[in-house]
């Protein structure tokens, strides 16, 4: 009976304020809905890496290498270490993208896969862990003239099972026939720099003979116990004889780095949705507030036939209760939408994890958080009701008791004696209003700025980030120059040559200026044991490193990464002694630099290597008027072994995985920026119009006309607006760099010191100019149905 | 259109339908009136009867929904919503029940807004003339006051004193001492009287018996329509009760 009355009234509430109630339910259910799917999403991407990581069982450490390797060293460490649960040595062999083309015999299509800029490594199925995995959760074994494609690759060049694949060897073409795709628990993220092809083992023999492939291995571990990975990875690293001319990695970083990829949108929605949250709340107390100021005489009755203020306040309550309720719903209904539509990509990349408790638990858990946050502030606005006086309510139809209304007075009266029209000599009268209006009701008016600033953070941040990580200007975090082009050689048994050939054509070439050598040097360094460090060994001259602490090493001296600073302790001026050939030395850190690459430890050091480098970068410039795309081109043909690509391009591909999650953010985080924009101002301005009714019928029978009553709101709601967004663009510009910034270092990246790069025009011309203008465009709705309206309704109130 | 030189004010079979009400409610019924210059004309009638809604009608406040408005020959009901509030502005004054003033201005400079916005470039006449306003209806010592620091009467003659600021030809006055106490009420009404004998035409909606009787002419509203008028004369505080008791006993008659 109670409850049907609770309900009853919230039903009559919403029906009576249509306009207001919708808009704040729209902006209640963009909040559950974002951040419903912001906890699906993250849920689901845990629960398919969990899925494939145990269908896959990849190995708890694993260390790449190319070249010679003793296999009895292998078998003597495995032997030692009884923690090794399983171990085993893969053979791969390593071909070129553009080696790779494909065919449909159905229809005759036909492509290759040269846009990959990422290894296609050819294997064969492992017995015991380390799987490739199939579409169905199976573990395929590939007959003869069989092959299993990655499945990013079934995505990005459309390919079908049946399609034939021919790979380019020395002895002419293999033709495969594509049986099916695999997912791959090492390889899976969108971050690794390479994927693996399955075929049989006479295919993959045949492959090797028949040349063109370039050979490495991976060798793998399983551990009883995989939490000492780390340990076990010192201990690998320390044993000289074992191979490690590639990247070593332990379970938790293939699990964090698949994590991470995809957990960024998760983060991202997450994050617009808190922002949300926060526009709502402030919305519905400025709602709650307004309702109990409109409705202060009805209250003042209810409480003056007796009904305890707590009971009052249910009544209100219920209609908030309903809203938040329901926008929950609409929300999580939606996010199931989304979520499947965001996921598709994880679940072909990771595995369809099976329906969990958790799956349904995690966002009812997200959305029962929303629920019960926005209800808590509601009913903290709502105990306003308590402090109502019953003869104030009822006679002056105020909030306010005795001593409340005198200090108000006493304020006002303070305000306006020092204000004076007759000495006022400014432009017109009309404008002089608005501000004096605007600086009396400010705090009335504070919902406005509050939002826009809100929405220029929401908006600012992710198109900043994205901008910074798709800038050239960018290989400042990424340890290396600011060039136009960079050529890439990989390890092989000719590789100095390799690099003597390129190298000097690259000199003798006019179309090229400014050709410098980096060689990728591993050299031991003293951590909790010998460690691994790489250097790059080249010229460092003419500062074109960005250094974050210190400068460029010179002769004798080491420049190190953020994160090796970190690892090591050291600052500029610390010694660090590094081994290399069994003979140790002490050296300088010159400088600390940012750098994402290579997991961001790295370190430089001033020099030329010519021999035993485990690979080489050239970096160059190209001349006034050359193409770098052009000479790029021309380098990859001349010299197949060699990547060579513009320096752009390299930026783009090595950060895509993070760019696509901010520019899903960005985007995103505009829409619902510029909605929420226009929506909280029709919605602020429809209930802000009701309140100044009495004013507006006053000022009509003065003789202002409706125009200038409109433009005395316009002027007020575009001032407020810039404000807010002039305050937003600041913070977004410093505290809010800092706040990203101290984000991006926690993530571990190797960035530690961040710095936008905005694009200026968009963020500080256009970005403004639109929030302006949805500002405008919400007050032009809204006035322009004053113009109809009678004036001498305004003065009844 | 032919005019007459005493007629300031004029309605033609005015109507006022309000559509927002299910079924439409005709207020006004084709109400034909006119007020004399320098009258003081009262409309009277019960709750609902129409006073206000002509009384807004024949000020340009609402646009009526047929018939026309003659403010000294000219045509209200065609001009647009800009020349109407400049009629309004230079050509009116208003006074409402509750005195509606500005809350972020002192009530000197409330009663400014409209003179300085009328004449911008004659702010020197215009702030001398409200300064003798002020003077004369005694509240020039709480000019700097917040309009919360005032008594209801000095905040009604403030009302006057802003409706005359801009010199008008005509005021209208909505239940001006429906908010006041006897004592403030007869204070109000002495400050009308006085603004009266100057020469402002005035129009009063009124329920009070004892301020209507000091107009020259009452009118009498009922459902809209205009039944029946009356003329009192010029008013004196000597025959105040004579014409009180004349006027009760012909409303009366009218079902008052």
């Amino acid at each position: 009976m109670k409850d049907s009355l609770y309900f009853r009234s919230a039903y009559n509430d919403l029906m009576k304020n249509k306009g207001v109630n919708v808009a704040l339910v729209v902006v209640l259910v963009l909040s559950s809905f974002l951040m419903a799917t912001g906890s699906m999403v993250m849920e689901r991407l845990v629960g398919s890496v969990n899925q494939l990581f145990d269908e896959a069982k990849p190995p708890h450490f694993l260390q790449m290498h190319k070249g010679d390797d003793d296999p009895d060293a292998l078998a003597r460490f495995a032997a030692a270490h009884p923690e090794i649960d399983a171990w085993l040595v893969e053979e791969m062999l390593g071909f070129d993208s553009a080696a790779i083309a494909w065919h449909r015999p159905a229809t005759g299509g036909s492509g290759d896969l040269a846009d990959s800029l990422i290894d296609n490594l050819f294997v064969t199925q492992n017995e015991e862990f380390d799987f490739l995995i199939d579409e169905t959760g199976a573990i395929p074994r590939p007959s003869q003239g069989e092959v299993y494609v990655p499945v990013a690759y079934q995505q990005r060049f459309d390919l079908q099972a049946g399609d034939r694949l021919a790979i380019r060897t020395d002895n002419g073409f293999q033709d495969l026939r594509v049986q099916g795709f695999v997912r791959d628990a090492q390889m899976a993220s969108s971050l690794s720099s390479a994927t693996r092809f399955l075929v049989s083992g006479a295919d993959f023999r045949e492959l090797g003979r028949a040349g063109g492939g370039e050979p490495e291995i991976i060798a793998e571990y399983r551990l009883a116990d995989p939490s000492l990975a780390a340990d076990f990875q010192r201990a690998y690293e320390s044993d000289e004889a074992l191979p490690k001319n590639g990247q070593a990695v332990t379970f938790q970083m293939i699990r964090i780095i698949n994590a991470f990829s995809d957990g960024l949108v998760a983060v991202a929605l997450v994050f617009v949705s808190l922002l949300l949250i926060a526009i709502a709340l402030l919305n519905l107390r400025f709602v709650i507030r307004g309702t109990l100021e409109d409705e202060v005489r009805e209250i003042g009755a209810m409480k003056a036939i007796g009904l305890p203020h707590k009971a009052i306040a249910r009544l209100y309550l219920a209609k908030y209760r309903v809203m938040t309720f329901l926008a929950c719903i609409v929300g999580g209904l939606l996010a199931v939408i989304a979520t499947n539509l965001l996921t598709r990509g994880i679940q072909a990349n990771y595995a369809e994890a099976p329906p969990s408790v958790t799956a349904i638990l995690v966002p009812v858990l997200a959305l029962g958080l929303v629920y019960l946050f926005v209800v808590a502030i509601c009913r903290g606005v709502l105990r306003g009701v308590k402090k109502i006086q019953v003869v104030n309510a009822l006679v002056h139809g105020s909030m306010l008791d005795e001593r409340q209304t005198a200090r108000r007075a006493e304020r006002q009266a303070r305000r306006v004696r020092k204000t004076s029209l007759a000495s006022y000599r400014g432009g017109s009268i009309s404008r002089r209003l608005a501000f004096l209006d605007l600086r009396a009701e400010g705090g009335q008016w504070v919902l406005i700025p509050i939002v826009f600033f809100l929405a220029t953070v929401l908006m600012t941040l992710p198109m900043n980030l994205l901008s910074t990580f798709e800038s050239p200007r960018f290989v400042t975090y990424m340890g290396a120059p600011e060039s136009d082009l960079r050529a890439d050689l990989q390890f092989s048994d000719d590789i100095d040559a390799v690099r003597e050939d390129v190298l000097s054509s690259m000199q003798g070439d006019d179309r090229l200026t400014d050709v410098r050598a980096f060689a990728n040097v591993l050299y031991e360094t003293q951590g909790e044991g010998w460690e691994i460090l790489r250097a790059e060994v080249g010229d460092y001259s003419g500062d074109t490193v960005e250094f974050l602490q210190g400068e460029r090493p010179e002769p004798g001296q080491i420049a190190l990464s953020v994160l090796n600073a970190n690892k090591y302790q050291l600052s500029t001026g610390d010694k660090l002694t590094i081994r290399q050939g069994g003979e140790s030395t002490a050296i300088v850190v010159s400088g600390i630099y940012q750098d994402v690459t290579r997991g961001g430890y790295t370190a430089k050091m001033q020099g030329e290597a010519t021999t035993g480098a485990a690979g080489y970068v050239i970096y160059a410039n190209a001349a006034d008027g050359a193409d770098p795309a052009a000479v790029a081109a021309d380098y990859s043909e001349r010299f197949p072994v060699a990547t060579v690509i513009p320096m752009r391009e390299y930026v783009q591909q090595t950060l895509s995985y993070v760019t696509g999650a901010f520019r899903s953010a960005a985007v995103l985080s505009f829409v619902f920026g510029v909605g929420v924009a226009v929506l909280i101002t029709s919605l602020f301005l429809k209930l802000r119009l009701t309140r100044e009714r009495r004013k507006m019928g006053v000022l009509s029978a003065l003789g202002f006309s409706i125009g200038e009553i409109i433009a005395q709101v316009r002027g007020r709601t575009i001032l407020s607006v810039a404000v807010g967004t002039l305050f937003g663009l600041v913070f977004a510009a410093t505290a809010g760099e800092s706040l990203v910034g101290l984000f991006i270092s926690l993530a571990g990246l190797g960035i530690s010191n961040l710095a936008f790069l905005p694009y200026p025009l968009l963020v500080y011309v256009a970005f403004p100019l639109i929030l302006i203008a949805a500002g405008y465009f919400g007050a032009v709705v809204l006035t322009a149905r004053l113009r109809s309206a009678d004036k001498s309704g305004w003065l009844k109130g | 259109m032919s005019h007459d030189d005493h007629v300031t004010l004029e309605s033609r079979d005015l109507t006022k339908t309000y559509h927002s009400t299910d079924p439409p409610t005709q207020v006004i019924n084709g109400i034909d009136m006119s007020v004399r210059k320098g009258e003081f004309l009262v409309v009277m009638g019960a709750s609902g009867s129409g006073k206000s809604t002509l009384l807004y009608s024949i000020s340009g406040m609402d646009r009526p929904t047929s018939g026309n408005v003659f403010l000294e020959g000219r045509d209200l009901t065609s001009l647009s919503d800009t020349e109407m509030s400049r009629v309004r502005l230079t050509r009116m004054g208003f006074i409402f029940q509750q005195a509606y003033f500005l809350n972020n201005l002192n009530i000197r400079d409330n009663i400014l807004l409209p003179a300085l916005k009328a004449a911008p470039k004659e702010r020197e006449t215009a702030i001398a003339r409200v300064d003798a306003l002020l003077e004369r209806f005694g509240i020039a010592h709480v000019g700097r006051h917040g309009i919360t620091q005032v008594s209801g009467g000095q905040l009604q003659r403030a009302s006057i004193c802003r409706a005359l600021a801009c010199e008008p030809s005509i005021l209208f006055a909505d239940e001006p001492t429906g908010a006041l106490n006897s004592s403030m009420t007869i204070e109000v009404m002495d400050a009308l009287t006085d603004v009266h004998r100057e020469g402002t035409t005035l129009v009063m909606v009124t329920h009070d018996p004892a301020c209507a009787a000091r107009a020259d002419r009452v009118i009498y509203l009922r459902d809209g329509l205009l039944v029946d008028g009356r003329e009192l004369g010029t008013w004196s505080e000597e025959q105040a009760m004579q014409r009180e008791d004349a006027l009760l006993a012909w409303l009366r008659k009218m079902g008052f």
